[in-house]
């Protein structure tokens, strides 16, 4: 029993779950507990133990399906002599490729080898690639796989044909189950699986088409609408400081905490010298943003910019980064120069090549290796883009990476719900780690979103 | 007066008023007989609280209830000095202090004897146990539900990690606190933000959906016994179809609850698009979701 399951803990650490020894040791006594031979209890309670949120319950599932039911079918004792004789012949045939040799493991009841390099081909990051871009480094390599494991297959039948097996119905049965393994082998290439995301919130919004300043897409707007939307944001701005402003006063109004103010009398022998108040302020947030700045949707982007820095105050710093298909970080700007000037020359200069085909993949990537270090628990990270990567590989897992240093990611994509699955889109894959999707295509939209943030 | 298997605790559970599922009754059992903490997820309103406070019935415990927020700190949740307290007893003790140094022949004896004394005021007398440690200090063993523990801040995390792996609470001025019971622990998590490993690692956790139509008819049924089976029937299964609308906010089990008293007191036999209209307000809590709904009343009701 025990055997059984570290070897399931082993499986569930090289697809990313997290399973600790102390873990494992709970599984144990747990099962103690309740009938290990109900299948049913016993997938609970080793699920209590290993799946701690509900993200990971979707991964424990298939796991444990795949374990359980998948890779550890007992075979007849009458087979195993052959299955032996044939995993031997195969391996005098092997060369170095180690996923050869895990597929080998595999096929003689040994999957950790071939989870583990299959996992990291699910989460594999693309190498950067500079002039000629695709996405078909994962997929080349899943390819590599399959064309393994059909060569294996074909050794196999040729070992199968040559030997002598013993009883004459063994073969067919020694074939069938061969081809079993193999098949599963292959599903396990080719699929992945996806978490639960039962707290994401979305917010498709719908517009109603009253052609104001307010209900108008960003992409819409001309030249003289993008100059009067300033003097609407800035009259937002003073109204939104006023709230805020208010909200902040509390720190010195109200009831006064006693117990506070004579531990700060202490320093000055029992005067009340500095007097603290039951109210506290809430806290200042922190704010990470990445903005697309490519064409479709490089007119929200300003605004939101526009919002995030005249409302700076309300937050305990901004960081904010631009991409198309390189990610540049545009901070220092805000910190030179005025707020207009600083958006013209983020987006207007030649700091970014806006004519490249977006990336999402690549930019989260540079953002991994080169900014992770700006998010931490108190970091919100927003997102303002389409999702639209051109059919570049989106590495959505970065983003899933992402999500484990901060404490929410809110993506913001300038489309409607229903063309979020269409076309290029990688909303759908990129929202299985987001908090928070919601549309913002008008002022309306982004006024509702960052009262939100900063109320 | 411990459970005894799976099937006890769902039996004491529903004479609780409270109708477990297998799930919730196995992960209960397990965590009780291995004194593990249970984190439980899942939507609002599934009853996450309820199962706390129907387990502290079933076990004749008292709730000690801490509500987690924003800027909770440990002053709030675990101890703190009665800093008032201290001063006073300073102020009264004033006098005293010279029958202490008094036959002291240089100032650093006076000061040595002065510090041998000042267990005295860091001495449990001046403690303030908050929830936390009222929990392991009571004489009777008692249930402690940290409930949206979600909504406290990363660093309050922290300070839950010694009490919930050995129910004990170090406090620098005298010592680690050892538990004189150890408490049935719940925390509840509505999913805002992921919790940290540590913290995960320690519990074991516990996913509550919103039920099925047969388990939210055993609990309306139970809740009010007089509802006619036609209609309940009815109601459970328009309740499922809102859940599956594009809303704000889902109906939960409460809901349900309410909007069958609400009918109960119309006095409806049978649920039809008008009495749908009319009491759809008990079940949405936003306009927005009101309007969303109106628009497939004949859908809803089916």
């Amino acid at each position: 029993m025990l055997k059984i399951l570290t070897g399931f803990a082993a499986c569930c650490r090289a697809f990313d779950l997290r399973v600790s020894t102390s873990e494992v040791l709970d599984t144990a006594r747990h099962l103690a507990l309740v009938d290990p031979l109900d299948p049913r209890e016993f997938k609970l309670a080793v699920r209590a133990n290993f799946a701690k949120s509900r993200r990971d319950q979707s991964r424990f599932d298939y796991l444990f399906d795949l374990f359980f039911h998948g890779i550890r079918t007992d075979s007849d004792d009458a087979l195993s002599p052959g299955i032996d004789r044939i995993t031997q012949g195969l391996r005098k045939t092997l060369s170095d490729d180690p996923m050869e040799q895990a597929l080998v493991d595999f096929l003689d009841n040994d999957p950790l080898a071939f989870i583990d390099q299959i996992h990291a081909l699910h989460t594999m990051e693309e190498r950067p690639q500079k002039i000629f871009k695709s996405n078909m480094g994962q997929l080349s390599s899943k390819l590599g796989v399959m064309l393994q494991i059909n060569s294996i297959k074909s050794k196999i039948m040729a070992l199968l044909d040559q030997g002598d097996h013993g009883e004459p119905d063994n073969a067919g049965a020694l074939r069938e189950h061969f081809r079993e393994r193999l098949d599963r082998a292959f599903a396990l290439a080719t699929e992945e699986p996806r978490e639960h995301n039962d707290a994401l919130k979305e917010k498709p919004r719908a517009t109603n088409e009253k052609n104001q300043l307010k209900d108008k897409p960003f992409s819409n707007l001309t030249p003289l609408e993008v100059i009067e939307m300033r003097a609407v944001i800035e009259r937002l701005v003073k109204k939104l400081k006023d709230q805020v402003g208010r909200r902040f006063a509390v720190k010195n109004r109200g009831v006064i905490d006693i117990k506070k103010t004579l531990r700060n009398s202490g320093k000055f022998q029992g005067v009340p010298l500095n007097i603290a108040f039951k109210n506290k302020p809430p806290r200042k947030s922190s704010i990470v943003a990445l903005c697309d700045v490519s064409g479709s949707v490089w007119s929200g982007a300003r605004f939101m910019l526009t919002l995030l820095y005249s409302l700076q105050e309300c937050f305990a710093r901004v960081k904010s980064f631009v991409f198309v298909a390189d990610l540049v970080d545009i901070t220092g700007l805000f910190q030179d120069l005025d707020i207009n000037d600083a958006i013209e020359k983020a987006l207007g200069d030649d700091t970014i090549n806006r004519n490249a085909p977006t990336d999402y993949g690549n930019s989260f990537q540079q953002f991994k290796h080169d900014h992770m270090n700006v998010l931490n628990q108190k970091t919100t990270l927003i997102i303002l883009g389409d999702g639209r990567s051109n059919y570049l590989n989106p590495q959505a897992t970065i983003l899933g990476e992402m999500r484990e240093h901060c404490r929410r990611i809110i993506w913001l994509t300038p489309e409607q719900i229903n063309t979020w699955t269409t076309g290029d889109s990688e909303i759908a894959s990129y929202k299985t780690h987001c908090h928070e999707v919601r549309t913002c295509m008008n002022l309306n939209h982004l006024t509702e979103f960052i009262e939100e943030l900063v109320l | 007066m411990d459970f005894q298997s799976v099937d006890d605790v769902q039996k004491r559970l529903e004479q609780a008023d409270y109708i477990a599922s297998k799930e919730i009754a196995t992960v209960v059992y397990i965590a009780l007989a291995t004194e593990k903490p249970i984190l439980i997820e899942g939507p609002a309103g599934v009853g996450k609280t309820e199962l706390a406070k129907a387990v502290a019935t079933c076990l004749e415990r008292r709730v000690i209830r801490l509500q987690c927020y924003e800027g909770l700190d440990e002053s709030k949740a675990l101890y703190e000095w009665e800093y008032a307290k201290q001063l006073l007893y300073t102020q009264m003790v004033k006098e005293r202090i010279n029958t202490v140094i008094d036959d002291a022949a240089s100032l650093s004896e006076a000061v040595d004897k002065i510090a041998s004394q000042e267990d005295a005021f860091f001495s449990d007398r001046f403690i303030q146990p908050r929830p936390l440690l009222q929990a392991i200090l009571s004489p009777d063993p008692v249930v402690l539900l940290i409930d949206e523990v979600d909504k406290s801040d990363p660093e309050f995390e922290a300070f839950l990690l010694e009490l919930l792996s050995d129910f004990q609470v170090t406090i620098p001025e005298i010592g680690t606190r050892k538990p004189v019971t150890i408490p049935v622990v719940f925390l509840t998590s509505n999913n805002y933000r992921d919790m940290s490993d540590a913290l995960k690692r320690r519990c074991i956790h516990l996913y509550i959906d919103y039920p099925s139509p047969e388990r939210e008819m055993e609990i309306v049924r139970l809740k009010l016994p007089m509802i006619e089976e036609g209609l309940l029937q009815q109601m459970i299964q328009a309740i499922t179809r809102i859940r599956e609308l594009e809303i704000k906010k889902k109906p939960c089990i409460s809901e349900s609850i309410d909007w069958a008293r609400a009918l109960l007191a119309l006095n409806t036999k049978q649920l039809t698009c008008e009495t749908v209209e009319e009491t759809l307000n008990v079940v949405l809590k936003y306009h927005q979701d009101t309007k969303v709904a109106k628009q497939t009343l004949a859908g809803i009701v089916g």
